[in-house]
């Protein structure tokens, strides 16, 4: 392990704790885009130049601007840390953590020592050569990352469902019906 | 070595472009000036020669002030990174041919996906604004930073898809074989002409000029996402924008006429026809600045989704479609 992979090592996951722990959401929001970028410069030493541009490009402009555009619009900048709706889910959730933290040791365990960041060509990006390794050695990788979105997307749903669920009333409505009740009296 | 070379010709760039942004500043209030039939400012040294070195001494001495609803790391990081990433645009535009300079490459930096580095310098300096927006704690900046990250989304989307026809013509993404390519088979502005006229539209956007500087509109928005901001943060804001002026315009004759090459068959000199050019397109955007009106906020988003973008995308099928029947990049 070269000092390069240590110090890129630290920024990925540092960047990535602060991105989930921040209680502001567009410092948060500044973690995540610290992480795309440090993610790009590992492609770049990796020789992955066009997947490098293409990483700041989409994710650390695009969507990240798109993102921190509805955070500043919509809400107070504010964590919602509020109450917890389904205590009965945390020791649920840690214990599934856990399941999946072994799988993902699983998944690696087969792959074999990792090389060294500069060992490995990504052939420049190219859509064959990358295909190659996600579909054969890091499928059980790419499957267990794959359900960890499908879990974030069923989180964030969750999340927005009871003010879906219930029905707005209009407050032309409300006024009726207390008019209805000051008359029914 | 190699990195020694590339770190000292960064150098050399910055100092330059640091000293182009000094005389542009005068260049530009003298040029305003002429427009609107007064003077400008012409008392500091002969014609005001020496009014940005007191402007500049003038800023650094005055006092920082910062706002105290402001949040602070973010109100300290949003001009770094706008005065950053404006200077680094700059970096891959070829002034001349290999080895032209003292048998040195008159490049910083010869990237083959050069194209997709202009689109990543552009839209990271979008954050130093609208992040100064957020962060400044005052609605008026707010407003300011939101607009530009909502008008990013719209022309950035069109500077991008106006630029595929050109690359699908030169079969390249690098600045130097874009050059190159003009230099043999003539100017991509006559090739690429609705596409040229695109991405000058989407640039001024881009530059934050007029009649797209709604970012910080004054009757509307004090000054927008700078409002707050005094002494040399303010100052590294005003850098920014006046830098992305100076790299749009050498990007756009290069990208589209030719870059260093001299036009008409005349004797070619490194730098020179290129700054020829870049003058032409400073004067033309001061040209606008001084006669144009400020479009509403909305128009330039409906503008953007509603015309560019479609023209360029219709461009870009149809050049794809030429290129195929012909086999090919020429």
């Amino acid at each position: 392990m070269s000092a390069f992979d240590l110090l890129m090592g630290v920024l990925l996951i540092a960047s990535a704790l602060a991105a989930v722990t921040l209680k502001n959401a567009v410092h948060a929001g500044l973690a995540l885009v610290a992480n795309f970028l440090s993610l790009a410069v590992v492609y770049f030493a990796l020789e992955a130049q066009f997947l490098g541009w293409i990483q700041i490009i989409v994710y650390a402009g695009a969507v990240m601007v798109l993102f921190l555009f509805v955070i500043m619009l919509l809400f107070d900048a504010k964590a919602d840390v509020g109450l917890d709706r389904l205590p009965w889910m945390r020791p649920l959730a840690a214990a599934l953590a856990a399941a999946f933290f072994l799988a993902l040791a699983y998944a690696f365990s087969g792959v074999g020592p990792v090389n060294p960041l500069a060992d490995v060509k990504l052939g420049g990006g190219l859509p064959k050569a990358l295909g190659g390794l996600l579909y054969g050695n890091w499928l059980y990788t790419v499957l267990l990352v794959a359900a960890l979105l499908f879990a974030a997307t069923v989180a964030a749903v969750s999340l927005v469902q009871p003010q879906i669920r219930k029905a707005r009333v209009k407050p032309q409505v409300l006024e009726r019906d207390r008019e209805l009740e000051e008359v029914g009296k | 070595m190699i990195y020694l070379i590339a770190a000292l010709k960064g150098l050399v760039l910055i100092l330059l472009l640091l000293f182009t942004f000094a005389y542009l500043t005068w260049g530009m209030r003298r040029g305003l000036a002429r427009f609107q039939i007064r003077l400008g400012p012409n008392r500091v040294g002969p014609l005001g020669l020496l009014q940005p070195i007191a402007d500049a001494v003038k800023a650094i001495f005055k006092e920082d002030i910062s706002v105290a609803n402001a949040d602070k790391f973010v109100y300290w990081l949003a001009p770094l990174i706008s005065f950053t990433f404006a200077l680094a645009a700059f970096a891959i535009i070829p002034l001349g041919p290999k080895g032209s300079i003292f048998g040195i490459d008159p490049w910083v930096a010869d990237l083959n996906v050069g194209i997709l580095y202009l689109f990543a310098a552009a839209e990271l300096a979008t954050y130093g604004i609208f992040l100064s927006g957020w962060a400044s704690g005052s609605k008026y900046s707010l407003l300011g930073g939101l607009r530009s990250a909502a008008g990013l989304v719209g022309y950035e989307l069109a500077l991008g898809v106006a630029l595929l026809g050109p690359v699908l013509m030169v079969g390249s993404l690098n600045l130097r074989d874009i050059v190159d390519w003009q230099a043999q088979h003539g100017w991509l502005a006559l090739w690429q002409l609705p596409v040229f006229i695109v991405y000058f539209i989407a640039a001024l956007a881009e530059m934050g000029r007029t009649p797209f500087d709604f970012v910080e509109a004054e009757q509307e928005l004090v000054g927008g996402f700078s409002t707050e901001y005094n002494s040399m943060k303010f100052v590294s804001f005003y850098m920014a924008e006046l830098l992305h002026w100076i790299t749009a315009s050498a990007l756009i004759p290069t990208l589209f006429m030719a870059g260093w090459h001299a036009p008409f068959g005349l004797p070619e000199i490194p730098i020179l026809w290129l700054f020829i050019k870049w003058l032409v397109f400073i004067f033309i955007v001061m040209w606008i600045w001084a006669s144009w009106f400020r479009t509403r906020y909305d128009v330039l988003i409906r503008f953007a989704w509603g015309v560019l973008f479609p023209v360029a995308l219709a461009w870009f099928l149809l050049t794809a479609y030429w290129v195929a029947s012909r086999g090919g990049a020429a």
